[in-house]
């Protein structure tokens, strides 16, 4: 059998040679001074049964005795030996050999084994193919012999330099050992020889991949080249000869420098990082004495150890013994003083460092127990601080605070369900014990760590710092805590909502110590987990309600009866056109079926008063209700008869605001908040109107719990459960800065912690909530500008500009407002821009396409919903269409009277009248039902999410049965592409937060502006 | 009479101003911030004149210093008095030879805090001991250890020109610990150099540099060394970042810069074929 070697040879490439076991050990040539034959290599016709290739003869210098060299240990002879006495000495000989192509290195023959030095080479090759792939080349000249040539040069930096040290330490002398000249004794210089093959494979894996890539790759133009172009062309031809004149290719080499130079100068900086590791003490275990090294009582102690970190590669962390020894000195520039001056001014930072530095190779700091108690407390936070790195041990978490834990387990649902109260009987059994993060410690467990008295304790195999303070407070609350009542369910649900760090509030509660964990089990822990909505009892509607409710709806139902049940106010924060409306109603209906109530106060906008009192008629005609609104409106001794002879009493905010005296004194059962971000704003009168009303239970009815801000949120919530979020100061500083402007995820999930036991909220697109509604399909319609519309939009840019630059504060803001209004306009119609009454003709890219879009909608016979935010850009459009398509266009805007406008949606919707309809956005967004149409445009864009899928799903909710296609006209290059892009990336933050607004791109810097409102060429139509 | 009293001779007519002189930070009070640089002006301190030292602040802060150059052995500087030729000035200090260099070196490696302070910033205390400990002092502890040489008339020393001088040096020596041992015979790259080589001596596995002649690799001839078979990874970057990492190409082909014209090729080497 062969035993295979190989070595890289410059010039010559991958050569292989063997030795085969058949043939005698020793020959009978006696020169010392020149190469003799290998008595035993193998012949090359040998070489070329295993290998495609050409021959070649190599002079090797191999350890050697008396009468051979001698063999490899990967060599199985067939006779054998005997065994040697003298000393091995270098000799030179000269073998067959052939030269092969690197992929025959992936190949082995099965019939031979392979040596060390084929293995070395095989992580060469796959060294270069991973740099290849990872494009960690450069293109560069090289001249070889008479010729040019383009080659593909790795580019090793980092922990690519790592992996090639490595390989240059791995190399076996023998990959080394080809005789350069007759007096060479020294071998190959095994960095010079691994960087020269490394360079030779990375060009060969890089032509390799471009060869196969699945789209044929060019890279410089076909045709009359300059040396430039004759360079780029020869990176990919196979034999990478560049030709052209010498003295441009001397100017391309200059040219070359600056890449040829790149990489090959550690150019990175680092800085110390320190490890925090607990080692074993080496103590033998058999040992019957103390281990005076064992720090932790588990035979381990505390060390610190040295790395220097490179802050190109924050991965890379090299020993401060490696980097003594320089093994460092490729990765940064000057690494051992660089280490040196990070340790010294470490030490500055960390006086217990200091001693650690007196020897000549300082790798590790020693730490007694306290003293590993304060790095990991005090002097971690410390060097973090003074920019140095730190690691902690695994499973540190400096969060994991000594903390109160509350177990609680309440009674079944129903009993809670029949009572209607909210009492401490409702807990069936409550626990409270101390905890370090989740580790509940058992009270024999606390007591010992009392007295044990260290910082730095193990609890359950995880290393954490206890304050003694605390953990006294702690046991002295239990001690005590026998003879305290049982906690109502309303007092677990507040320490549930508290924010850990205010110490106020916990000291207010009567509670030492943070509660840092509840164990709820029961509807109490379903509560706090947000699922009860899916395993409280269920609760059927009363038999006069005439809808049939769906699943989810049921659901709701039975969540919006438990939370009323139990005094709590609910948000109820369904997608549009789930149905909130019916669930409401069918809530009042269950309430009020069999028990007499006090009435309902209902707050809504102004234009679902109508809806209100139709949709109550329609499901739940038992109810009475009353509408309260306009001049006609009851007051005094009438409108108190009135509100107790009533179940419901609908009104709108304003005149809620209005009659707030009025209406404040009655005692209500429940307030109902439709459409609840109108008191968003806690501030404004609806909101302050609201809290003054007495209820018995709270009910927010909202498609979009957040529209704009966090803040929105508070105030709703702070309305249903006032304190529950604390003060709104309080809840800017802990939640709404954290997420919004730092997109802190852990605050946002200690947010949704909080609110979700008061917050139910569906999305449409979730499957597993409504299987049967259809797809919604968006579709950006793209168009483009005519000349004239293009012109107007510069013109109106280069003003607006001006007028912003010379502007600040609310002028500023108004002028952006401004700039952007009127854009959109230039993008409608040049005559909406300039208020002219100009025909409509052809002027408009964006009505052009309106019309062809129309016409095929109208040829499918369907119907088509398009929203404008521009009442003036309706009344354009109305007689225009109506020419043009020789039909009725409705219009539905803020002007049209609520008996004429019922009487539109009633035609829409029966099929009748015309199928297109127009619907101003502010008036048209909310509230309607049209589910007749299956398509919605959107003419311009509100660039707010929120208000846009209002609008959509006036068409896309329960009843309509078709897949609905909405599209939103855009025109390439102008502002209102760039605004859709910023939105899009919104969204990212939008997932966390819900909704967004127009407001903040008043906030944009004038440069940001200025890119964003230019028109590109590609903007405008071609003439 | 008119004529000053003959003991107003030499008394301070106001110098010439210098363009551009070389001047200290400090505008008022002490001078030396640094316990080192305190150090250095003791030996000065206590045999100069009260007097004359506080010009010499003066003289430092307000640039009188025409140059200054910091060698082994000493400093040499002109300093501008009232004459119009500025006055020549030496603070000589004896550099130390190569061999007293060497055991330095030596207790210096053996104690890498003393490196890790001087690279802060910082002159390490325990410095003193290190040279007590080869019997040499770093910092001149008598007025036999200053050679001070000024050309001026006065026949005091330390003049003030000699006074301003040592302040300037004294403020370098704030900045820069280094300064004072190259003022000993060692700059800090020369020091350094010799350090890193010691150190690495002091580790196992002696220098890391070299190639290891193949006659002492006999025994392991056909193995492979100590290369850390451990794989490691890093970041993942796209496979084009590099072409905009490089420095910009002079040459552009037909208009288009050539990292746009290589961009497609660089990644189609991440593509799975």
């Amino acid at each position: 059998m062969l035993a295979v070697h190989g070595l890289w040879s410059p010039g010559r490439g991958v050569l292989l040679w063997a030795e085969d076991g058949d043939r005698a050990a020793t020959t009978g040539s006696r020169s010392l001074r020149s190469a003799r034959p290998h008595p035993f290599a193998a012949s090359a016709a040998a070489l070329a049964a295993l290998h495609p290739g050409k021959t070649a003869t190599l002079t090797l210098l191999l350890p050697s005795r008396a009468g051979g060299p001698v063999a490899s240990p990967e060599l199985v002879r067939s006779s054998s030996v005997g065994s040697a006495r003298s000393a091995p000495a270098l000799r030179p000989w000269t073998v067959p050999a052939l030269a092969v192509d690197p992929a025959e290195l992936l190949d082995p023959a099965d019939e031979a084994r392979y040596g060390a030095s084929v293995a070395h080479l095989r992580a060469v090759t796959e060294l270069a193919e991973e740099l290849a792939t990872r494009g960690r080349v450069l293109p560069t000249l090289v001249r070889e012999g008479g010729a040019v040539l383009a080659r593909w040069r790795p580019v090793v930096r980092g922990l690519d330099a790592v992996a090639l040290d490595a390989l240059v330490a791995a190399l076996p002398p023998v990959a080394r050992a080809e005789q350069a000249g007759p007096r060479d004794a020294l071998g190959g210089d095994p960095r010079v020889l691994v960087e020269d093959a490394l360079a030779a494979f990375a060009d060969a894996a890089v032509r390799d991949r471009l060869g196969r890539a699945p789209e044929p790759v060019t890279i410089a133009p076909a045709g009359p080249a300059t040396a430039t172009e004759a360079w780029l062309a020869a990176l990919l031809t196979p034999d990478a000869r560049v030709d052209a004149p010498a003295r441009e290719l001397e100017t391309l080499a200059a040219a070359l420098a600056g890449w040829d130079e790149f990489g090959t100068v550690p150019t990175g900086e680092g800085r110390a990082s320190f490890r925090l590791a607990e080692v074993r003490t080496l103590h033998d275990p058999s040992d019957p004495g103390d281990d005076p090294d064992d720090q932790t009582g588990d035979g381990t102690r505390w060390i610190v150890e040295f790395f220097l970190q490179s802050s190109v590669d924050p991965s890379l962390l090299v020993p401060a013994g490696q980097v003594w020894s320089g093994r460092a000195e490729r990765l940064v520039a000057e690494p051992q003083e660089l280490l040196l001056g990070e340790l010294g001014r470490a030490a500055l930072v960390l006086p217990g460092l200091a001693p650690a530095l007196r020897s000549a190779r300082p790798e590790v700091l020693e730490l007694d127990h306290d003293g590993a108690a304060r790095f990991l407390t005090t002097e971690a936070p410390l060097l973090v601080e003074a920019g140095f790195g730190v690691q902690l041990p695994a499973g540190w978490d400096g969060s994991r605070r000594v903390g109160l834990s509350l177990s609680a387990r309440s009674t079944p649902t129903d009993r809670v369900l029949t009572r209607g109260g909210l009492g401490r009987e409702q807990l069936a059994d409550f626990r409270w014990s101390v905890a370090v993060g989740d580790e509940e410690l058992s009270e024999e467990e606390l007591t010992e760590l009392v007295a044990a008295k260290a910082e730095l304790v193990r609890v359950r195999g995880r290393w954490v710092t206890v304050d003694a303070e605390r953990l006294r407070a702690g046991l002295e609350f239990l001690e005590k805590g026998r003879k305290r009542p049982t906690p109502s369910v309303a007092e677990v649900l507040a320490l549930a909502q508290r924010h850990p760090e205010d110490d106020a509030a916990w000291a207010q509660d009567g509670v030492p110590l943070p509660v840092t964990a509840i164990h709820a089990e029961g509807w109490i822990g379903d509560l706090l987990d947000g699922r009860a909505e899916r395993s409280i009892t269920p609760v059927e509607p009363p038999p006069g309600f005439l809808a049939t409710l769906r699943p989810y709806q049921g659901r709701g139902l039975s969540w919006l009866a438990f939370l009323s049940a139990l005094g709590l106010g609910a948000c109820l924060a369904d997608d549009m056109g789930l149905g909130k409306t019916v669930q409401l109603l069918a809530l009042e209906a269950h309430e009020r079926a069999g028990q007499p109530q006090g009435p309902t106060l209902l707050l809504c906008p102004m234009s679902l008063v109508g809806t209100w009192q139709r949709e109550a008629a329609r499901f739940a005609p038992g109810l009475r209700v009353l509408a309260h609104h306009g001049s006609t409106r009851l007051h005094g001794a009438a409108l108190t008869a009135a509100v107790n002879g009533a179940d419901i009493v609908v009104t709108t905010y304003a005149t809620a605001s209005r009659d707030v005296d009025e209406l404040a004194a009655v005692g209500w059962r429940r307030l109902v908040l439709d459409e609840a971000q109108a008191v968003k704003n806690s501030r404004a009168a609806n909101a302050r109107a609201v809290r003054r009303f007495d209820a018995e239970h709270r009910v927010a009815l909202t498609g979009t719990p957040v529209e704009n801000r966090l803040s929105e949120l508070w105030s709703v919530m702070d309305v249903l459960n006032p304190g529950l979020l604390g003060t709104a100061d309080a809840f800017r500083a802990r939640y709404a800065i954290p997420v919004e402007r730092h997109g802190d995820a852990e605050a946002a999930e200690r947010l949704r912690r909080v609110t979700r036991p008061y917050l139910l909220r569906r999305v449409k697109t979730d499957p597993s909530i409504i299987d049967d509604l259809p797809e919604k399909i968006e579709i950006n319609q793209h168009y483009r500008l005519t000349p004239e519309q293009a012109s107007l939009y510069r013109t109106v840019v280069d003003d607006m500009m001006e007028k912003i630059e010379d502007s600040q504060g609310i002028q500023r803001r108004g002028n952006v407002l401004s700039a952007m209004a009127k854009l959109k306009q230039v993008c409608n119609h040049p005559a909406q821009l300039l208020h002219d009454g100009s025909p409509v003709g052809r002027r408009s890219g964006k009505v052009i396409r309106l019309e062809e879009i129309l016409g095929e909608i109208l040829d499918e016979g369907d119907r088509v919903l398009c929203f404008t935010q521009f009442t003036e850009f309706g009344h354009m459009l109305v007689p225009h269409l109506a020419a043009r398509f020789d039909t009725d266009i409705a219009f539905l805007h803020g002007g049209t009277p609520k008996k004429r406008r019922d009487e539109m949606v009633q035609r829409f919707q029966d099929g009748e009248g015309p199928p297109v309809m127009l619907l101003s956005l502010k008036a048209g967004g909310t509230g309607l039902t049209l589910t007749a149409a299956n398509h919605v445009v959107h003419l311009d864009r509100w660039w707010n999410p929120a208000v846009e899928n209002q609008a959509t799903d006036r068409a896309f909710r329960i009843g309509q049965r078709r897949n609905v296609q909405v599209r939103k006209f855009m025109c390439p290059g102008t502002v209102e592409e760039r605004i859709d892009e910023m939105i899009t990336k919104k969204k990212a933050l939008s997932g966390m937060v819900v909704g967004d607004g127009e407001g903040w791109l008043t906030e944009l810097s004038t440069d940001t502006l200025r890119e964003m409102f230019t028109l590109d060429s590609g903007a405008v139509e071609e003439e | 009479m008119t004529g000053d009293p003959w003991w107003l001779d030499a008394a301070p007519s106001r110098p010439r101003k210098v363009e551009g002189g070389i001047q200290i930070n400090s505008t008022r009070g002490e001078v030396a911030r640094t316990w080192w640089s305190k150090r250095f002006l003791t030996a000065l301190e206590s045999i100069g004149v009260g007097g004359r030292m506080a010009r010499g602040r003066g003289y430092a802060r307000a640039g009188q210093i025409v140059s200054l150059d910091v060698a082994a052995g000493g400093a040499v500087a002109q300093v501008q008095g009232s004459r119009p030729r500025p006055y020549a000035v030496r603070v000589g200090v004896p550099a130390f030879g190569k061999a007293e260099w060497g055991l330095l070196a030596d207790a210096l490696v053996a104690d890498a805090s003393l490196a890790a302070a001087l690279l802060a910033g910082q002159m390490p205390r325990e410095i003193e001991t290190v040279f007590d400990a080869v019997g040499l002092s770093l910092f001149p502890a008598t007025l036999r250890d200053l050679a001070l040489d000024c050309s001026c008339p006065d026949q005091a020393v330390p003049c003030k020109h000699l006074a301003a001088v040592c302040y300037v040096l004294a403020e370098r020596f704030d900045a820069d610990p280094f300064a004072v041992l190259e003022l000993r015979g060692r700059d800090r790259e020369t020091l350094l150099d010799d350090l890193r080589s010691r150190r690495a001596a002091a580790g196992p596995g002696g220098p890391a540099d070299g190639v290891v002649p193949l006659a002492d690799a006999l025994h392991t001839f056909f193995t492979a060394g100590p290369g850390s078979a451990e794989a490691v990874t890093g970041p993942v970057t796209p496979s084009d970042a590099l072409l905009d990492q490089v420095p910009a190409f002079p040459i552009a082909v037909r208009g288009h810069p050539v990292t746009e014209l290589l961009r497609p090729a660089y990644r189609a080497l991440a593509a799975e074929s």
